[in-house]
Formats: structure tokens, C-alpha cells, sequence
């Protein structure tokens, strides 16, 4: 694998994105939500003061899980269905088709991290202003385990792209996904879970957190925000399942790792024997 | 230097040397002295080091100047007073015995009309017992108990057993089992104490007609934990920051007919949690930031809710079965909820809608209680947003017909600036604010000048 040509394609993609104003639009866009959302939480908060940096943080989770996905999706389904010409060229180059694939990949991110993490800098800044700094490490983590969230969502629109080609289909199939992910699937598992009895039923609920990457990133930046004590006797009982607050979030990281390689190995393998 | 370091050493130990010689010339003396003064006599005791456990059996008035240190020798009580009408005052009071079956205390009374005023206790095993002691008064002592120990090889702070009309005022309890451990004790007086990072800060048990008032009770695992009592009156309380996984504001097990006025719940896990407790009156109350405001079980009836400030709290209520009968609003006035999203057209400060305190997404979490994981996903607030457009889910019958527009104005009420003091230390800490704006700045400078960079380049 040649690291020299997967910079150059990563950083071709990153400058079109650049270009083509999207990073521009979502980190705008971004900005002004996150912005909002943090200086309201701290500064208007009626019974101002407690807990306003957990509350806030969580707020912001919520404005993340919504956005964060249907970003890296979009931006994702963009760059893999690239223009037919220009992708016909770069393959032609002599790159390997990995190569391709991972440069893509990581101008993309790069370019969804470019344009959040302004956002990101100014919600933290509000938060420290008004709270004081000492949530400041939990805060970085949230803000590592949103991007982990952006690159879930950047390869399975990689696996949709490379599976569908053309670009309105690819853009049909992430769309369903995100409202799937984010909307139809938790709705799915609290009627499960509310169908089945006692103990089974728990188990459905705790397993069913590593089917989608939203819940797993939500639930494990609960825990590092606010210590899992904000879910209650829940909380207790998923730690008893999974084993103990450390296990529970290396076990979530892993899963998310998980949500990355196998749609990445699945497109490659996709990719490998596709005629383009 | 070195010479000088040397010099301070010597000093050192002939000072320890000096004071330990005192203490020992003054050891035996202390119970002598009680035992010389007749009774009703006053003693005054000057400061030093006292080794030895001290009995009083007659009436008499025991003070310390410049704060005398009883040392006991760590088996049984430090101060046992067997006698009616003493006073006990001024002393720095150490090292009970360890045995929680014989109340090894600090200070250990069976008596009545004692006072016990201004000590200090640390590494006792209960702070102050009273056994069979009626109306005592015991104030203004620091009680700390021993950190090293398990919770539960701890003793309370104040333990009080089978003893009627006493007086606990502004006394300062940590480090304890429970702060006050109050079983068959009635009409109790409990005003102005600080009990904070031990287990329970109250623990009342088959305590009937007891009044606590303004008292602080804070980072226990349960603010206070009133069971199977009547008729307690609590007033101007503050509970703040119970925090863990099953920690309480205040638990009600088996309470009736109380009244609770004017207290401060604010940032617990859980606010007030009741089980079995019927009729009681919660008024002027401000439950603030807590994960879960109010959690009942269904056996708990008959409560009556008005005029509180219900504030940004997670979830308003959680019900442990289908539906209680409570009362949430009296003569027109219902409680004020900052979640509530009805209008006034009539202008009168109550809301024309009816308020659901619970949504379809909390009613069935009290359904099934690890539903509580799906806490702010997408979909609880989907559902519970489609209920309300929707309302085709049947869900429970707890509404506030006479939601408060405006919150009760209780902004000058004691607890509620007791309850800002303890807020997290974030709150003083806005200075240099504007210096952490600086923060973006950078961040967006950097980036756009790592655009431009790459991008104008215009080549790959």
C-alpha cells in the first residue's frame, strides 16, 4: 500500500470539498445550532448553575446524533459517487483501488472534522466561559466520539455508493439509512423490548444498543458526561450486563470500531471486483 | 541552613515532650474534678490534652476554655452523661471506642434537660447518643466521623433512640453512617444543621410529629430517608446533590400527614420517592435538576401538590406501577413546570391546557425501567412529540388541570440562597471568560488559513 499516493488522493478529495462549498455550508450551519444550543443552556437557564455543563453537553449529544450522521452521509454519497469522468481517470491512474478507496475516505473525514469542529471550539469556549473548565476533558471525549460517529456514517455511505454506483440511488439508500439509524430503529427496539418480559427483555435492550452506532455513541457519552448514574436503576443494570463502567465503554468504542472495518472491508472486497 | 533545621527540630520535640508531660499530670485529673465539685457546680477545664474516658452521674456544668481535648482511650463512650441537667461545652471530644453494639460515642446521654453546646467530635464512632433522653439540647457541635471506615462499620452522627422533645440545632455532621439516626423520637426538633457526604442525612424511623427546618443536606446518597413516621413538618430544607445510582433527594417509606414547605430539591437523581406514603402537602417547594423530579410507587395516594416550581428537570415523574392518585393542584393553583407548552389567553398566570406531567416516553418507562437507556435518543422525543399530535396511546390520568404560567416567586426564600451556595464551583468561576473565546478565534484562523493554503495551490 503506497501511504504517499493515499495523501495525495485524500488531500485532492479535501481541496474539492473545500471548493465545492460544502464544508463551508455544514460548518456554518453547524456553528450557529451548536452555538445557540450551548448559550442558551448556560446562560438563560432559569435555576442557573447546576449541572448546566452536563445539561448543555447533552443537549448538544442530541443536535450530534441528528446532524452528525445525515452530514457524514451526504458528504460521504458525494465524494464515493464521484462525476463518471473524473472517477474513470483516477482509477486509471496507477493507484490501487484500496488506495482510492482510503484517500477518498480520509479527505472526507478530514473535511467533516474541518467544518465541525469549528462549532465544536466555539460550544466549548461558551461552556468553560460559563462553567468553569473542569468538565473540559469530558467535553474532548464527546467531541472524539461524534467524529467516530461522522466516520461510521462516512463508510457505510461507502458501502451504499460502491454497491449502488449511481448517485441518486446511493442518495436514496443513506437517506433511508439515517432514518433508520437514527429514528426507526430505536422505536423498533423499545417495542421489542416492551413486547418481551423480565429478563429477556433486558437483554434485548443491551444487546440491541451495539445494532445501531447512534445509540452505542449516545449511550457512551452519557456515561463519560455524567457518569451513568443519569440513566438510574437502568444504568446500574447495563453496567451489571456488560460488566463495569470501563468495560462498558471499551466494549461501546469496539463496537464502533466494528461499525468502521466491516463496512470498510465489505466495499473493498465490493470494490475488488467490480468492472469500472 | 542546616544548622537552623536542627535547631527547629530540638525545639520541636522539647515542645511535644513539654505538652505530653502536661498531659499526663492532667490526665487523671479531669474525672477527679467532676468527682470533687458537687452537684449542680460549675467547672471550667483550660486547655490541654485530657486522656481517659470521663463519666458524669451528677448535675453539673463542665467548660472548656481555649478548647481542651478529651482524649478518650478508644473502648466505649469518650463522655457518658448519666444525669439530668448537665452542660456540656467548648471541648474538642476524639477516639471512641469501635463496638456498634455498645453505642461507643463521643458523647454518650441518658438524661434529661442536658445541654451538649459547641464541640468539637472526630474520630468517634457515633457523635452523640441519646438513649432514653428527653428534652436535650444539643447545638452548634462539629461532628466528623471516621472516613477510613466502611459505611456500614460506621455509627450516626446523632443517634437518637426512644427519646422525646430534644433539640438538634446548627450542628455540622460528615463522615458519618447517617447524620441523624432518629427511631422512636417524637416530636423532634431539628433546625439549622449541615449534614453533607455520608449515607443518609436523615434517617428517621417510627418518628412521629417531628419538625426539621432549615437544614442543608447534601452529596449523602440520600438527603433524607423518612419512613413509617406522621405529622413531620419540614420547612426551608435544602437537598442538593444526592447523587448515585439509587440516591434520593428525600425518600418517603409509610409517610402520613406531613407538610413540606418552602425546601429546595435540587440536582439529585432522584427528587422525592415514595412508596406507601399517603396524604401528605407539598407547597412552595422549588424541585430543580434532578434526573427524575418525583418518583411514586402506585400505593402512594392522596398526595397533594401546589404551588411548586417544578425546574428543567429530565423527567418530571416516573410512576412504578400505572397511575397514583395525586393531587396536583388545589382551589385553581397547580404547579409551575418549566416543560410546560400551553397558553394563557385569559391572562389569569394559569394555563388554559391541562398539563400531562408525564409524556408517553416516561409513562412507559415506568413500564419497563430500563427503557430509561433510551434517554435522549431521537426516538423517545419523536414519540412522545407524536403522542402529543396523536394522542392515540392512553396514557395515565396525572395531569396539573391549572398549570402555574409563571413560577411561584420564592426568589427571597432562605433555602433557595443556601441551595446557590452549594451550586457546583463553575458559577464563580466566570472570570477570564472572555479570554476562552480566544479558543474559536484560534481554531477558525487556523482553519481558514489551512483552506486557503491547500485550495490556492490549486494543483495536487
Amino acid at each position: 500500500m503506497d501511504f504517499s499516493a493515499i495523501y495525495t488522493i485524500a488531500r485532492q478529495e479535501l481541496v474539492i470539498n473545500i471548493r465545492n462549498k460544502w464544508t463551508v455550508i455544514f460548518a456554518v450551519v453547524f456553528g450557529i445550532l451548536v452555538v445557540s444550543i450551548s448559550y442558551f443552556g448556560i446562560m438563560v437557564e432559569g435555576f442557573s448553575g447546576m449541572q448546566s455543563f452536563t445539561r448543555t453537553s447533552a443537549s448538544l449529544l442530541n443536535l450530534v446524533l441528528y446532524i452528525v450522521p445525515l452530514v457524514a452521509l451526504i458528504m460521504g454519497t458525494l465524494a464515493f459517487t464521484g462525476d463518471k469522468g473524473s472517477t474513470e481517470l483516477l482509477f486509471s491512474q496507477p493507484v490501487s483501488r484500496h488506495e482510492v478507496l482510503l484517500g477518498k475516505l480520509f479527505g472526507v473525514f478530514f473535511s467533516i472534522v474541518l467544518s465541525t469542529l469549528l462549532g465544536f471550539a466555539l460550544a466549548g469556549a461558551i461552556i468553560v466561559a460559563g462553567n468553569g473548565p473542569e468538565g473540559l476533558t469530558s467535553y474532548v471525549f464527546f467531541v472524539a466520539l461524534s467524529l467516530a460517529l461522522a466516520l461510521v456514517f462516512l463508510t457505510l455511505s461507502l458501502l451504499v455508493s460502491t454497491a449502488s454506483r449511481r448517485k441518486s440511488k446511493a442518495f436514496g439508500v443513506t437517506l433511508f439509512l439515517w432514518f433508520f439509524f437514527v429514528l426507526l430503529y430505536d422505536l423498533l427496539a423499545l417495542g421489542g423490548t416492551l413486547l418481551m418480559k423480565g429478563q429477556s427483555a433486558n437483554a434485548f435492550l443491551f444487546v440491541s444498543i451495539f445494532g445501531n452506532p447512534v445509540d452505542m455513541v449516545r449511550v457512551a457519552t452519557l456515561i463519560i458526561l455524567d457518569n451513568i448514574t443519569i440513566f438510574g436503576a437502568a444504568g446500574a443494570a447495563m453496567l451489571r450486563f456488560l460488566g463495569g463502567q470501563t468495560t462498558s465503554i471499551v466494549l461501546l468504542i469496539t463496537g464502533l470500531l466494528a461499525w468502521v472495518v466491516v463496512p470498510l472491508f465489505l466495499s473493498a472486497r465490493m470494490m475488488r471486483r467490480q468492472d469500472i | 541552613m542546616k544548622l537552623l533545621n536542627s535547631k527547629t527540630i530540638i525545639y520541636g520535640w522539647l515542645f511535644i515532650a513539654g505538652l505530653s508531660l502536661e498531659a499526663a499530670g492532667q490526665s487523671g485529673s479531669l474525672q477527679a474534678l467532676i468527682d470533687k465539685a458537687p452537684p449542680g457546680g460549675r467547672v471550667t477545664v483550660s486547655s490541654g490534652v485530657y486522656s481517659g474516658n470521663i463519666a458524669i452521674n451528677k448535675r453539673l456544668s463542665i467548660r472548656g476554655e481555649g478548647w481542651p481535648i478529651i482524649r478518650g482511650d478508644s473502648t466505649t463512650s469518650v463522655v457518658s452523661i448519666q444525669a439530668d441537667s448537665c452542660v456540656l461545652e467548648g471541648f474538642i471530644i476524639e477516639r471512641s471506642g469501635d463496638n456498634l453494639m455498645h453505642e461507643d460515642a463521643g458523647v454518650f446521654l441518658k438524661g434529661s434537660h442536658s445541654v451538649i453546646r459547641g464541640n468539637q467530635l472526630r474520630d468517634v464512632l457515633f457523635g452523640v447518643y441519646l438513649l432514653e433522653a428527653d428534652s436535650n439540647t444539643i447545638e452548634e457541635n462539629r461532628i466528623t466521623g471516621r472516613r477510613k471506615e466502611d459505611l456500614g462499620q460506621r455509627g450516626s452522627g446523632i443517634h437518637i433512640w426512644n427519646s422525646n422533645y430534644n433539640t438538634f440545632t446548627g450542628n455540622i455532621i460528615t463522615e458519618a453512617r447517617d447524620g441523624f439516626y432518629i427511631q422512636y423520637a417524637h416530636h423532634t426538633q431539628i433546625e439549622r444543621n449541615e449534614v453533607f457526604g455520608l449515607r443518609y442525612g436523615v434517617h428517621y424511623m417510627y418518628a412521629d410529629s417531628n419538625a426539621f427546618i432549615r437544614n442543608t443536606f447534601s452529596d449523602n446518597v440520600a438527603g433524607a430517608a423518612i419512613m413509617y413516621s406522621t405529622g413531620i413538618t419540614m420547612r426551608h430544607n435544602v437537598f442538593s446533590r444526592n447523587r448515585g445510582f439509587s440516591s434520593f433527594g428525600i425518600l418517603f417509606q409509610d409517610c402520613h400527614g406531613m407538610v413540606a414547605d418552602s425546601n429546595v430539591i435540587s440536582d439529585n437523581v432522584v427528587g422525592m420517592f415514595f412508596e406507601a406514603t399517603t396524604d401528605n402537602i407539598f407547597r412552595h417547594n422549588i424541585v430543580a435538576q434532578n434526573d427524575i423530579a418525583l418518583q411514586m410507587f402506585q400505593n402512594s395516594t392522596g398526595n397533594v401538590f401546589t404551588e411548586n416550581n417544578f425546574i428543567d428537570n429530565i423527567s418530571p415523574l416516573s410512576i412504578v406501577g400505572r397511575k397514583t392518585e395525586t393531587r396536583w393542584s388545589v382551589n385553581g393553583q397547580g404547579n409551575f413546570w418549566s416543560s410546560y407548552e400551553g397558553y394563557d389567553m385569559n391572562g389569569d398566570g394559569v394555563g388554559d391546557v391541562p398539563m400531562k406531567v408525564q409524556n408517553v416516553f416516561q409513562y412507559l418507562e415506568g413500564r419497563s425501567a430500563n427503557l430509561r437507556l433510551y434517554l435522549y435518543s431521537p426516538a423517545s422525543q419523536a414519540l412522545a412529540a407524536a403522542a402529543k399530535a396523536f394522542p392515540i396511546i392512553e396514557i395515565n390520568s396525572e395531569v396539573d388541570g391549572f398549570p402555574l404560567m409563571r413560577p411561584v416567586d420564592l426568589r427571597n426564600m432562605p433555602a433557595l440562597r443556601k441551595a446557590k451556595e452549594l451550586m457546583r464551583p463553575g458559577e464563580t468561576a466566570r472570570t477570564g471568560a472572555g479570554a476562552w473565546l480566544a479558543v474559536p478565534l484560534l481554531s477558525a484562523t487556523l482553519i481558514g488559513f489551512f483552506c486557503h493554503r491547500i485550495t490556492r495551490r490549486g494543483k495536487v
